[in-house]
């Protein structure tokens, strides 16, 4: 006899509870693995160890230095082809006590996505002053990257031993920068002698005994930047035998009294000599060419960079150099405060330079935030600069007062369409873009070697923030690592220019976003599809150097060559 | 024949109705006359009125009428009287010209001048005329007709010391300042205070102040010098821009039992004006405790406090004043534009629109708000307002230069017509308000980001010449000359932007009780 299908096709209920588990599994694991795979970035600060925290000595006293702090680098301190991370802590102020012993923190990469404080281990854990940003660089050519540490009143320069341990050389060295509220920092090599130099931003005269008495809302508050002077740049040349020279006056630096801060060093105007461009606060920036003879000359005016259109001198706290809209020209960004816009300046071989803020829609997107670290780079290896800028506001108060404008803000990842038009990526970055900080420095570097370039951020008075990027391998990409012979040894002003299909242009620059140091290796996002690779490097020293038929998707190493170049056979 | 004899009965009883009738006009208009004469002016308008009514065609009780009229400052009607009498019998020249008088004084001094110069071609030494010309041509700016006229009746101009102060302003305007010194020197010599003080006026109008100085010491310690004449002086010292002076004169005034409100309230802008900041609060306040239900001394104090930076404190003084005097629109806009200083948004839009709740006719208020809202980030809100205020004041080019410039500063990344949109409403603003300087300006910057660099310059002149002091002006100039490859002109600009700058900025560190927090 047949069973009716009432009977026989029934499932049993303990197999349809099974079912339905199983089902329900499988739709979770699903939608878990898009998830994942649609985040850019992924928050691993956790995962990674990281525990430090910034302390900017907040106090009643409201004194400005309490709000600007808190450098990071990314830096292979024992060269063991893993990118560390070096966080700068602030300090303690008059009423500002930290309830825990204040230290920076040196996070040593493990390599398998963890990393472990050795600051105290390596000897750069305490500073004798107020911490604010780093500068690294191999300073002696010996292939170890050495610190430079910028602060009030003093700045402290730590050689690496190589060893895993750092001396505090400051003294000997003649870079104490004494007395002044030094910010940002760029090691460039100005005279092309084949050692860096150092330009170190001063910010104000400042002094703990002075606090100042302003209000906002009648609530005692930090006072705008006006209410301090600004202070001239110092510009220390490095002898080659482990000694600075101070060249400030001579240089004409000397002069440029304003409040510093965001530095890059770059070639602006394509004559192998590296420039500078600084961005001040409410203090004109300066756009210095550099002269070859020791000296350099401010065209910020000419160039239209000094001030924004109307004349008003911006708050610029970060600033940073790549070739946005392809054009094989570095362009700029300059994070400023709420309500002026973080500003967009397109290079040109002819001044004046192109105020290109409100086009590239930078202007509609970051009006209400108070900007500070700002890098180039390309998140997703398609070819084209993206950008990330971290913001946060320095008063409270503002949460009482503003309508639009927050205390904390949110970071922003934008999009670049290729001819410097960004798009908010917000929506698919990543939860870390979904909160809100006292953002401030920021750091670009691949520190798990898989070509896409990753990143981190401090915050005041907070936990920074490490992110692993997770969608670059998506598109092919090139890396570089150059090592100077003749030319300084880290490279730094080096052009590369990359033809895969369409050409792209880098910079191994000094400096860059605010109070931060970067991976030194040059990422190049190649697009999708698989064409053959020429570059040409042009060596600090001048040496162009071509190469053809490298392989994507891999880091070369290369060394300056010596003699002129021969040119490599193309591989068949 | 019985006819004619009716006929001639009835002409008889018509011309006996019309000689009635003429004798009762006739005698209500001598007993208007008389009523007139003993000074019963509403009684003889009565009586003329009834003459007019029996008469209505006759010229002599019409122009009577229009007298009357014009006597009781019942200036329209009396015009219109006076038209009809007129129309009546052109070649009274009497008439016409009591009618040119009331259309001077009516300010309708066209039609005034029409008239006199009918009486004039008629009788050229009609010196009442000429005076009455020279009058109507001086309030007119036609200064040499003006002088021309007044000069040729000296024995009628030294019976009215307004119509020598008249022939002296005229003589300023032609740049005749001897001429204009001797008729002040005649007017003065009138030895009355209120001629000298007219005189002192009139050169202090002219910009002479040496001349005004001069005739205002000539009254010093004599009788003129009571509380109210010396308050008077102080008046016509600070409009002569001598400040130090003014303070000297009001401060035993103030010390003394004549103190006034209005003279603390001079006193506190001699005090604004000689930067002492301080001593104009105080000054303010005492007239605040004297006349604490005027609304003048509050806004006058809280101007100057933010003229002087002292934000905080006028703040303050703006709250004290918008609690006694709710619906006061020029208070509310005090305290937005200082709250907008302040970065404080939210606090200015509401005090906006205060303003605009107690005065929506004024402007004031309005743009206060747009801005308010402009700078606080809520654009659609911002749109809204400058859409209606440019609807409710189409003639005021403010308006139209708030909403250009947040379209061209707070692009949605969509709208690709913002930047047409803009320029259109700046070129309407200029058209509406030449004189306006930020139109030029943000329409030059436009130009200049758009490569037209030719109009670019130009307008950008003109707001440098509308705005000389302006910093930012100047810089965007220099930029558009180094784009034109003027070199020297590009200079020139940046000279002056970094002297400009370099004054304003040394100011804000002086003066202040508080260094300002940044928002």
């Amino acid at each position: 006899m047949r069973r009716s299908l009432d009977q026989t096709s029934m499932p049993r209920p303990c197999t349809i509870t099974l079912l339905v588990f199983l089902t329900l599994a499988i739709a979770f694991w699903k939608t878990a693995s898009i998830s994942a795979s649609k985040e850019i970035f992924t928050d691993i600060t956790e995962q990674a160890g990281i525990t430090w925290q910034q302390f900017g000595g907040k106090s009643q006293d409201r004194f400005l230095i309490e709000t600007m702090g808190g450098g990071v680098a990314f830096v292979d301190f024992d060269n063991d082809g893993l990118l560390d991370i070096f966080f700068v802590n602030g300090g303690e102020t008059p009423h500002g006590k930290s309830p825990l012993p204040l230290s920076n923190a040196l996070y040593r990469n493990l390599g398998n996505g963890k990393f472990e404080n050795v600051a105290a281990k390596a000897g750069v854990d305490k500073l004798s002053f107020y911490g604010m940003g780093v500068a690294v660089a191999d300073f002696d050519n010996d292939g170890y990257q050495d610190l430079y540490v910028t602060g009030y009143p003093a700045s402290a320069l730590f050689h690496n031993n190589r060893d895993g341990t750092f001396t505090d050389v400051t003294d000997k060295a003649g870079v104490k920068d004494a007395g002044k509220w030094a910010a940002g920092a760029a090691w460039f090599d100005y005279d092309r002698d084949g050692f860096l130099d150092l330009i170190v931003t001063n910010y104000a005269q400042f002094s703990f005994e002075d606090p100042k008495n302003c209000e906002l809302n009648h609530v005692r508050a930090y006072c705008a930047q006006t209410a301090y002077t600004g202070l001239p740049l110092t510009l220390y040349h490095n002898n080659g035998d482990g000694t600075f020279s101070d060249v400030s006056r001579r240089s004409g630096s000397d002069k440029l009294i304003g409040r510093g801060l965001g530095v890059v060093a770059i070639d602006v105007n394509d004559d192998g000599w590296p420039d500078l461009f600084i961005a001040r606060d409410a203090s004109p920036n300066l756009l210095l060419v550099n002269e070859h003879d020791g000296t350099f000359e401010d065209i910020a005016l000419d160039a239209e960079v000094a001030y924004d259109q109307n004349g008003v001198a911006k708050s610029g706290m970060g600033i940073d150099a790549g070739d946005v809209n392809g054009d094989g020209i570095p362009d700029f960004v300059i994070t400023n405060f709420n309500d002026q816009y973080h500003s967009l300046f397109f290079g040109s071989k002819s001044l004046a330079f192109s105020d290109y803020t409100i086009a590239s829609h930078l202007a509609g997107l970051t009006k209400t935030f108070v900007g500070w670290g700002a890098k180039f780079f390309d998140y997703d290896n398609d070819g084209k600069l993206d950008l990330m800028l971290m913001n946060g506001h320095i008063n409270p108060e503002i949460d009482v007062t503003g309508v639009d404008v927050k205390y904390k803000e949110p970071a922003l990842l934008l999009r670049n369409d290729g001819n410097g038009v960004f798009e908010d990526m917000r929506e698919v970055a990543g939860a870390a873009f979904q909160r809100s900080y006292l953002g401030r420095s920021l750091a670009i570097g691949d520190f798990d070697n898989d070509g896409c370039p990753d990143a981190v951020f401090t915050t005041l008075n907070g936990p920074p923030v490490l992110l692993r990027n997770n969608v670059s391998q998506d598109n092919s990409w090139i890396g570089f690592s150059l090592q100077g012979t003749a030319s300084n040894r880290d490279a730094i002003g080096a052009k590369i220019t990359v033809t895969s299909g369409r050409t792209f242009t880098r910079w191994i620059a000094g400096g860059g976003s605010y109070l931060a140091s970067h991976d030194k290796r040059v990422l190049v996002g190649l697009g999708s599809g698989a064409k053959p690779v020429d570059a040409d490097i042009r060596w600090p020293n001048g040496i162009v150097q071509h190469l053809s038929n490298l392989q994507p998707r891999q880091y070369h190493h290369l060394v300056e060559p010596a003699s002129p170049p021969r040119l490599k056979k193309p591989q068949n | 024949m019985p006819r004619i004899l009716f006929l001639a009965f009835l002409i008889l009883m018509i011309c006996s109705f019309c000689a009635a009738q003429s004798t009762e006009a006739r005698s209500h208009a001598d007993r208007g006359l008389e009523l007139a004469q003993s000074g019963d002016l509403t009684s003889a308008e009565s009586e003329l009125r009834e003459a007019v009514k029996l008469e209505p065609t006759n010229p002599e009780f019409l122009s009577t009428l229009g007298t009357l009229l014009a006597m009781q400052k019942k200036l329209d009607e009396s015009t219109t009287v006076f038209r009809k009498a007129v129309q009546l019998a052109p070649s009274d020249l009497k008439s016409r010209r009591y009618l040119a008088a009331n259309l001077w004084q009516l300010h309708r001094y066209s039609e005034a001048k029409r008239e006199l110069e009918v009486i004039l071609r008629q009788q050229p030494g009609d010196a009442p005329s000429r005076l009455l010309m020279g009058m109507v041509s001086e309030n007119s700016g036609d200064y040499a007709t003006a002088a021309k006229m007044l000069s040729s009746v000296p024995q009628e101009i030294e019976k009215q010391p307004e119509s020598m102060a008249a022939l002296a302003s005229s003589y300023y305007h032609l740049k005749e300042r001897d001429k204009a010194r001797a008729t002040l020197e005649k007017l003065a010599s009138l030895h009355a205070v209120e001629p000298v003080q007219l005189a002192a006026r009139i050169a202090n109008q002219a910009g002479d102040f040496e001349e005004s100085e001069r005739l205002l010491n000539s009254i010093s310690g004599t009788a003129g010098n009571s509380p109210d004449v010396e308050y008077r002086r102080a008046s016509l010292q600070y409009r002569a821009g001598h400040f130090a002076q003014c303070q000297a004169t009001l401060q035993p005034l103030v010390s003394s039992p004549a103190a006034t409100p209005q003279m603390y309230n001079q006193l506190g802008w001699c005090y604004h004006k000689l930067n002492k900041p301080k001593e104009a609060t105080e000054s303010f306040e005492h007239a605040i405790a004297l006349a604490p239900a005027d609304e003048s001394n509050f806004v006058d104090l809280i101007k100057v406090l933010e003229a002087h930076d002292f934000l905080r404190v006028g703040l303050d003084a703006a709250n004290r004043a918008a609690g006694l005097f709710p619906k006061s629109a020029a208070i509310f806009n005090l305290k937005g534009s200082i709250e907008s200083r302040l970065s404080q948004f939210t606090d200015a839009i509401t005090s906006y629109k205060h303003s605009v709740e107690a005065q929506g006719s004024s402007s004031e208020g309005w743009l206060g708000l747009a801005r308010a809202q402009v700078s606080a980030g809520l654009i659609p809100d911002a749109t809204s307002t400058c859409t209606t205020a440019i609807e409710r004041f189409p003639k005021d080019a403010r308006f139209k230069v708030v909403y250009a410039k947040m379209l061209l500063n707070y692009v949605s990344p969509t709208d690709r017509t913002a930047g047409a949109r803009a320029e259109r409403l700046l070129k309407q603003a200029i058209a509406n308000d030449a004189t306006n300087p930020e139109a030029f300006f943000e329409l030059g910057k436009v130009e200049l980001n758009n490569g037209r660099l030719t109009d670019a310059s130009q307008h950008l002149e003109r707001a440098a010449k509308l705005l000389p002091q302006s910093s930012q002006v100047h810089f965007v100039l220099a930029r558009a000359y180094r784009r034109l490859n003027r070199t020297a002109d590009a200079q020139r600009e940046l000279e002056t932007f970094q002297r400009l700058k370099k004054g304003k900025s040394s100011e804000n560190q002086e003066g202040s009780l508080t260094d300002e927090a940044k928002p």
